[in-house]
């Protein structure tokens, strides 16, 4: 019912907003306690002690464990690319690894040593957390962004083509500004609980200004970064495709909504800044994290690894071979590898787990059964023939004539046939379908 | 039937298969000791919760245990992630498919990780004001840790048996395998549990050395306290671990017992360093710790061993082909070594203050 997509969707949007928040946070906690030394602020010290439980709590369970999900949810759902990131980029997990180690001993020395370290000894721990984070997201992102812009790892396979790729450094450097707006999101959360007003509003200012810094810099490097995407992910998000062209200008306006509000609220009127205005202001930024993050993730269609590998795991290199010998042939999670004339619904099922199931359920989250609903045989077939063509953020059909026809009439059982078109078309008959062109799609 | 078996990605293997295998091993270890301190440790303070109700000895121990349970919990998942990059590496077609299998009971990991992890903490940061339902936040994170240790034992045993893979793909629904019925998996997962006890023993009676000046009648029997769990968890394991051991196919078994030596070798001498483990851990901690520990390192190559055994007749790494990343590979065993400097030289810095601050001058 859920869907490989939404589940790795629902826990990789949680992690995101919180694991920048775990880099942001990391420069904000020394920063801010360097801060209180210099102006000999002792009660922004007592800030920084209680945020940075907040920040443990948060970042060392939720953050760590919904990376864990990331990778327990990708393996289950696309374990082709999951294994060829490994293969590509083992070296560089391991050594993020050595990052993530550093990062989390780090921060419990820091937590466990504001009475324990001298201030000197415990900033150093602070700054040590923060370039362990830092790196950590440095690693990452070149992996992620490989999946999008994999460059010139194309024809010259390797792991500094793969690591060094178009669009590493643009979002690089736009994660890195939303790590610190959203340093400065939680920063307002724990100010609207301080009890000492003069500190309150000095802090909530502070938080504000952590927001709009940030912020400045987004849609700068995120011009940037979408000069290095591919030309199609471009055109998906500017009008090819409609639901993602609506996500991406809600990220824009909940961008906005973010900036706007902590510029009038907490950055002009700290005094009047509350708990419950800190947590409008982090829906919005959950709110815009999630939605950009699903648009970073739908332009990537039809590929997964762009121009490497489907969205259905299906390879590049391998497209021809299959067409001909047949997908449930080269397939090994099937019942049966050639389409039974008797079973032929159990056959064009088998297609769809192969070429569709990553990205649709039957009737759950991207419901095959209501896309296809009110389609002709015709239609189907047609659709079946031009899928990519059509629908630009889907890959083509692969397969040979049989297996397409066995899928079309397992698409056309989901629903009963439209009756509108009966009359129009007395002949067809749902086998039929070497039209390219139906009727019923010409103006 | 004919075992179905993804094929593996068509990548060669960024270094040889024998330098993978050594590092999946290392990094096993390095999981294994703190994964085993959690779960022996949160069963050993869910039972001093209960038993300091009436006995103080028993409140105060897991009043100042519980103090360090979250960097154990926060070390074995970080611990871990290692070994699943190897692991996955290696054998990921056969993982892959395991876990799918298994699917949903897979993916409980981590809602159930997040739950214990936050009973940890609760259980730490509350427990005076939880009073008796403290018990109770223990006993369940006890039970969570517990089943994701069963759900970890299901997957490994399972990838090691591809040959059942497609006939469970027939019986479907895909992702709903729950493995109850399997009394080899029920006979390793007893096996790690016990060990999970002594060694968590162990580590409290170590732990409890640092409350000698705060608490020293505490810190005496918490020490006394501490190697009776290691005791008794490594006698029970005598028994467990033949248990397991004759769970296992003959074919699998032999070479441990005399059908090849490498193999009877290190299986008998981590079973040596566990009695002079015993014989020693009453005068000498650190003895009784090193030789443990080397049983601990003993015990995960004969897992490996007898992983490698299980898998002979459907893959063998050794077969992919290789094109080594060295430069990266080197650039990790940099990263490697400036990290382990960097968390000694904080761990030294924490143990041993310079200046003790002032707090809020």
């Amino acid at each position: 019912m859920l869907g490989g997509g939404l589940i790795i969707g629902i826990i990789a949007i949680l992690h995101i907003f919180v694991s920048h928040f775990a880099v942001g946070g990391g420069l904000f906690l020394p920063l801010t306690e360097r801060k209180a030394y210099c102006e000999n602020d002792t009660a922004l010290l007592d800030y920084v002690k209680s945020h940075s439980k907040f920040f443990v709590l948060l970042v060392l369970v939720f953050g760590a464990v919904s990376g864990v999900g990331i990778w327990w949810s990708i393996g289950l759902v696309n374990p082709e690319a999951t294994a060829t990131l490994i293969h590509v980029f083992v070296w560089g997990w391991a050594i993020e690894w050595v990052f993530f180690l550093v990062e989390i001993a780090a921060a419990f020395i820091y937590y466990y040593g504001w009475d324990r370290l001298d201030p000197r000894t415990h900033l150093i721990v602070g700054w040590i957390y923060f370039v362990a984070a830092w790196l950590s997201l440095f690693v990452i992102n070149g992996i992620l962004a490989f999946m999008l812009t994999p460059g010139r790892w194309i024809e010259s396979p390797s792991f500094w083509t793969a690591f060094f790729n178009p669009s590493m450094l643009p979002s690089c450097v736009v994660r890195t500004a939303v790590s610190v707006a959203l340093a400065g999101v939680y920063g307002l959360v724990t100010a609207a609980t301080i009890r000492n007003v003069a500190l309150r509003i000095e802090v909530v200012h502070y938080a504000a200004k952590w927001v709009l810094v940030g912020s400045l810099v987004i849609p700068v490097a995120g011009l940037w970064y979408i000069s290095t995407l591919p030309p199609l992910a471009r055109e998906i998000s500017m009008g090819a495709a409609p639901a993602v062209t609506i996500f991406a200008g809600l990220s824009i306006f909940f961008s906005v909504l973010v900036v706007t509000f902590t510029y009038f609220g907490p950055y002009q009127h700290p005094r009047y800044f509350n708990l419950t205005f800190a947590f409008l202001i982090a829906v919005l930024a959950l709110s815009t994290t999630g939605v950009t993050e699903w648009v970073r993730e739908a332009v990537r269609k039809p590929y997964i690894i762009y121009d490497y590998m489907y969205a259905n795991t299906l390879r590049l290199s391998d497209v021809e071979k299959i067409r001909q010998q047949g997908v449930l042939k080269a397939a090994r999670w099937v019942r049966s590898h050639e389409i039974d004339p008797d079973r032929r619904a159990q056959g064009g099922e088998d297609v769809f787990r192969v070429q569709c199931a990553s990205c649709h359920t039957v009737d759950g989250y991207n419901s095959i059964r209501f896309a296809v609903k009110g389609w002709s045989p015709e239609m189907i077939e047609y659709q079946l023939l031009h899928l990519n063509e059509l629908k630009g953020f889907m890959p083509p059909f692969v397969g040979n004539e049989s297996e397409r026809r066995a899928l079309a009439a397992w698409l056309q059982s989901l629903n009963p046939q439209p009756r509108m078109l009966e009359p129009a078309h007395p002949g067809i008959k749902a086998e039929s379908g070497s039209s390219d062109a139906p009727e019923a799609t010409k103006p | 039937m004919n075992p179905v078996i993804p094929a593996p990605v068509p990548i060669p293997l960024p270094a040889p298969a024998w330098l993978v295998q050594l590092l999946l091993v290392f990094t096993s270890i390095l999981h294994f000791v703190p994964m085993n301190l959690l779960m022996g440790g949160t069963v050993i303070l869910t039972i001093s919760n209960y038993l300091g109700r009436r006995d103080s000895r028993h409140r105060d121990l897991a009043r100042r245990a519980a103090r360090a349970m979250p960097p154990v919990v926060a070390f074995t998942i970080t611990l871990g992630v290692a070994p699943l990059l190897f692991l996955q590496l290696l054998y990921g077609q056969l993982f892959y498919t395991s876990s799918v299998l298994m699917a949903w009971s897979w993916l409980a990991v981590v809602p159930l990780l997040m739950l214990g992890y936050y009973g940890i903490y609760w259980f730490n940061l509350q427990q005076e004001e939880l009073g008796p339902r403290a018990f109770w936040v223990m006993l369940l994170t006890s039970l969570f840790f517990l089943h994701i240790m069963k759900i970890f034992t299901q997957n490994m045993s399972l990838l090691e048996r591809p040959q059942e893979f497609f006939a469970m793909f027939l019986a479907g629904p895909v992702g709903t395998y729950l493995g109850l019925s399997d009394l080899l998996t029920f006979a390793r997962l007893t096996h790690f549990f016990v060990a999970s006890l002594a060694v968590a023993g162990l580590g409290l009676a170590i732990l409890a050395g640092a409350w000698r000046e705060e608490a020293p009648e505490l810190s005496a029997w918490a020490r006394r306290y501490g190697i009776r769990w290691f005791m008794a968890g490594t006698g029970v394991q005598f028994v467990v671990g033949l248990w397991f051991l004759f769970s296992l196919p003959a074919e699998i078994r032999t070479p441990f017992l005399g059908g090849d030596r490498l193999s009877t070798a290190i299986l008998g001498v981590a079973v040596l360093l566990a009695v002079l483990a015993m014989a020693a851990v009453h005068k000498s901690l650190a003895a009784g710790a090193v030789a443990i520990a080397g049983t601990i390192c003993l015990m995960t190559v004969v897992r490996h061993l007898a992983r490698i055994a299980r898998l002979q007749p459907y893959f063998d790494p050794r077969t992919l082909p290789v094109e080594g990343q060295w430069t990266v590979f080197f650039i990790f065993v940099v990263v490697l070594a400036a990290g382990v400097a960097t968390l000694v030289w904080m761990l030294y810095r924490f143990f041993r203050p310079a200046v003790t601050r002032v707090p809020s001058e």
